[in-house]
């Protein structure tokens, strides 16, 4: 990682961007699979990780995509009211509205922690919100100033 | 003889760094004083008793010790020197150039330990004579003493009430210091201010006899219950050296570290079967006080505290050595085994 | 010294004297110091002392076992400790008749209270503890950083974090006999004192502390690096009660904040 971390700095010109995320196997990861099967086209910068249930996201999860020189990471699962385990996306939800204002506060700006809801059959919006977390990182280019980057030893 | 003015120490700092020095200095940061590296700019404080030790320049909180890669099913070990610069540890205390003989010996009984000695011979010890002590300080009972020259390269001895340090030379190290810092120094007269007055606290030598045969005390019990069992005390004491191991690696390539560990930490004698023959804080304690005080004497003849009061001054739970001691020796005193 | 600290001393004597409680936890003066007492006898409780300097939170050694060996026992309790008292019931870490609480504050004993009187009394007489201005003033500063200036800001302030964990042990929420840093297969935060593990472990900390701080300090204080923990404290405790209504340490049933749900809860956030 430290070496595929190393070259995306010196290729600022053309970055292209790592972006890790956090998926449900129920909703998520169906629609990404969705998105597969319909052949929808879509930005390549994602890294998947399936995860049972949004519920297991610990923040740990996502402070160790950052400490792996992760651009940004974008964390995904059942609507409201449709999860597989009843509530474990509602649980979720309360911790990521205490940690991404955390991580605002230590300097990890909006545009580099994304949440979305994306179903099993929603395979285009899983498609469009890639592309536009995608463009969005592009725009905001390599992410410098990350507090929580492994140390280079 | 050589003498600098009270106001000229961020100087003398500032000297050094110019001949290529790593300046290890009592900087003001916040409001407390850390023993940290000198840069233009930071206020040195000769006044208080920094928060962190000596030891710090000498053995890391953590420093890398070896390194690895990984290409697909080939493995690579990766030689590490260690990064061991020109140091000076400018002003410290008495009590923290003492250390030094306790840390020399265990990181050269068993093994010679090459990080440790390639720090340790890179640097240059001024130390800087005490003239004040607080209620915490003990060096007097450990065998210290607060204008104490052991292990020094060279002393700053504050005179003239305060006003100018005396810089004598008492090695090669140290006259090397006085020649880098020739510009602003001053050849003169002063009068060196009176040492502190440090009341003995304990008997160590009372400590000692009570903890050859006190390991089963229930004493150690009662001796502990404020203790909440971090490493506070550990790691700012300057002579405990206790390291944990560690490596971090990707896919890729990886490092080895050695990183401080304490006794004090529940999991530092844990074994992976869960066992835990250390399972209280009484007996973390105990370690801790007989490490000091009866395995170390044991071994190399010398005690592993300085009394520089630290743990004392910092222990919101007030778990002091110099406090135990005392109750030690009051025990031992009574005959309570 | 509070004024009527002779007081305090005779509850804790009675107490003991009538078998009530098997240990009182206090404060006692040693030299400038102010550092916990362990009194088990009462013609020990003459040492028990109360001021503005007893900040320590004893509240932290109802984890430790050598201490809840003893109980029942009682404790000498400010507000912010009699908060972490309510939030220890609603987590099932004490229960009644376990804990007594000797109630204390700057002006002086408050008398001898049982787990339901200390939720009365700090829901009648501290239900607003106001946190300290210049905490909230620095909090304003920090905020109005660009992301860039924040993140050096807590790099400078973590890098003289030792890991000590003293921070953990004055804590008395912080009661898992594992903590997640001890966590090692995998070693999850690193334990090297190094930017990345330093970042990591304050994040945790204080996100472990949502919906449960009573920000009585003890963390603060207890760190010999000067770091300013209550910043971040402060902080998660402010956003908890904005999106969630809910303040820490009040209710003894309290339902854990971060662990508990509502299906309006806010989520503009997310896509």
């Amino acid at each position: 990682m430290t070496q595929a971390t190393t070259q995306t700095e010196t290729k600022a010109e053309g970055f292209e961007p790592r972006i890790v995320a956090f998926v449900c196997n129920w909703c998520t990861y169906a629609g990404a699979d969705l998105a597969g099967t319909s052949r929808l086209q879509y930005a390549p910068h994602v890294r998947i990780v399936k995860l049972p249930c949004t519920g297991r996201i610990d923040p740990l999860f996502i402070l160790k995509a950052y400490e792996g020189g992760a651009d940004a990471v974008l964390v995904s699962g059942c609507h409201p009211g449709d999860c597989h385990y009843t509530s474990g996306n509602y649980h979720a939800r309360r911790r990521w509205t205490i940690f991404r204002r955390l991580l605002s506060l230590a300097g990890v700006e909006e545009g580099r922690l994304f949440f979305s809801w994306v179903s099993a059959a929603e395979g285009q919006k899983f498609a469009d919100l890639i592309n536009d977390v995608t463009a969005q990182v592009k725009a905001a280019g390599p992410f410098k100033h990350n507090p929580a980057r492994r140390q280079a030893w | 003889m050589k003498t600098l003015e009270a106001t000229k120490l961020a100087d003398l700092a500032a000297a050094l760094t110019a001949a290529g020095y790593r300046v290890i200095a009592p900087c003001q940061r916040g409001d407390q004083v850390h023993l940290e590296c000198y840069q233009a700019g930071k206020t040195l404080r000769a006044d208080v008793i920094p928060v962190n030790s000596a030891k710090d320049a000498l053995f890391p909180r953590s420093e890398v010790i070896g390194r690895y890669r990984f290409e697909g099913n080939e493995f690579e070990t990766v030689p590490v020197a260690p990064q061991a610069g020109k140091t000076v540890l400018l002003a410290v205390r008495p009590c923290d150039a003492a250390a030094l003989a306790p840390l020399d010996a265990v990181f050269n009984w068993d093994y010679k330990d090459e990080f440790y000695n390639a720090h340790r011979d890179a640097t240059t010890v001024v130390a800087l004579a005490c003239t004040a002590a607080d209620d915490q300080c003990f060096c007097t009972s450990v065998g210290g003493s607060p204008d104490s020259t052991a292990n020094a390269d060279a002393v700053l001895r504050p005179a003239d009430g305060g006003k100018r340090f005396i810089l004598e030379s008492l090695t090669d190290k140290g006259q090397a210091i006085a020649a880098a810092g020739q510009a602003v120094l001053t050849e003169g007269q002063a009068q060196a201010d009176p040492p502190a007055q440090v009341a003995p606290a304990f008997d160590s030598a009372a400590v000692t006899a009570w903890a050859k045969d006190g390991f089963d005390s229930p004493l150690w019990k009662e001796l502990s219950l404020a203790c909440m069992g971090c490493g506070a005390c550990a790691y700012t004491c300057p002579t405990c050296h206790c390291f944990d191991i560690q490596d971090e690696a990707t896919r890729r390539e990886g490092v080895r570290l050695r990183n401080w560990d304490a006794c004090g930490f529940g999991l530092f004698t844990k074994h992976a079967g869960g066992h835990n023959p250390r399972h209280d804080q009484a007996s973390r304690w105990r370690q801790r006080v007989m490490h000091k005080f009866a395995y170390f004497p044991e071994r190399f003849e010398m005690l592993a505290c300085t009394g520089c009061g630290r743990c004392g001054r910092l222990c919101g739970n007030g778990m002091s050595i110099r406090e135990v001691c005392s109750q030690i020796e009051q025990a031992a005193q009574a005959g309570v085994k | 010294m509070v004024a009527n600290i002779n007081e305090i001393q005779s509850a804790a004597a009675a107490l003991l004297n009538e078998g009530k409680v098997k240990l009182v936890l206090g404060y006692r003066v040693r030299g400038n110091d102010r550092v916990p007492a362990f009194v088990t006898q009462a013609d020990q409780v003459g040492c028990l002392a109360y001021d503005s300097a007893c900040t320590q939170n004893l509240a932290a050694y109802l984890r430790k076992g050598e201490v809840r060996s003893r109980m029942p026992l009682a404790v000498v309790a400010r507000p912010e400790v009699m908060r972490s008292l309510m939030l220890l019931t609603a987590e099932s870490q004490i229960a009644e008749g376990q804990v007594t609480v000797l109630a204390v504050d700057e002006q002086g004993f408050h008398g001898v209270l049982d787990l339901a009187g200390t939720a009365k009394l700090l829901n009648e007489q501290y239900a607003r503890i106001a946190p300290d201005s210049s905490l909230m003033e620095q909090l304003a500063k920090i905020e109005a950083m660009t992301p860039q200036e924040r993140s050096a800001f807590w790099s400078e302030q973590f890098e003289p974090c030792t890991r000590c964990y003293a921070c953990r042990a004055a804590c008395p929420g912080c009661f898992c006999e594992r903590c997640i840093v001890e966590m090692n297969t995998p070693q999850w935060i690193s334990t090297a004192a190094e930017s990345h593990g330093n970042f990591a472990w304050h994040m945790i900390r204080a996100f472990h502390q949502a919906g449960r701080c009573v920000e009585c300090g003890a963390c603060q204080d207890a760190c010999p690096q000067g770091i300013p923990l209550m910043l971040l404290n402060h902080f998660i405790a402010r956003e908890v009660e904005r999106e969630f209504d809910a303040r820490n340490g009040y209710d003894p049933q309290a339902e854990p904040v971060i662990g508990s749900w509502k299906q309006d809860d806010k989520q503009e956030y997310i896509r």
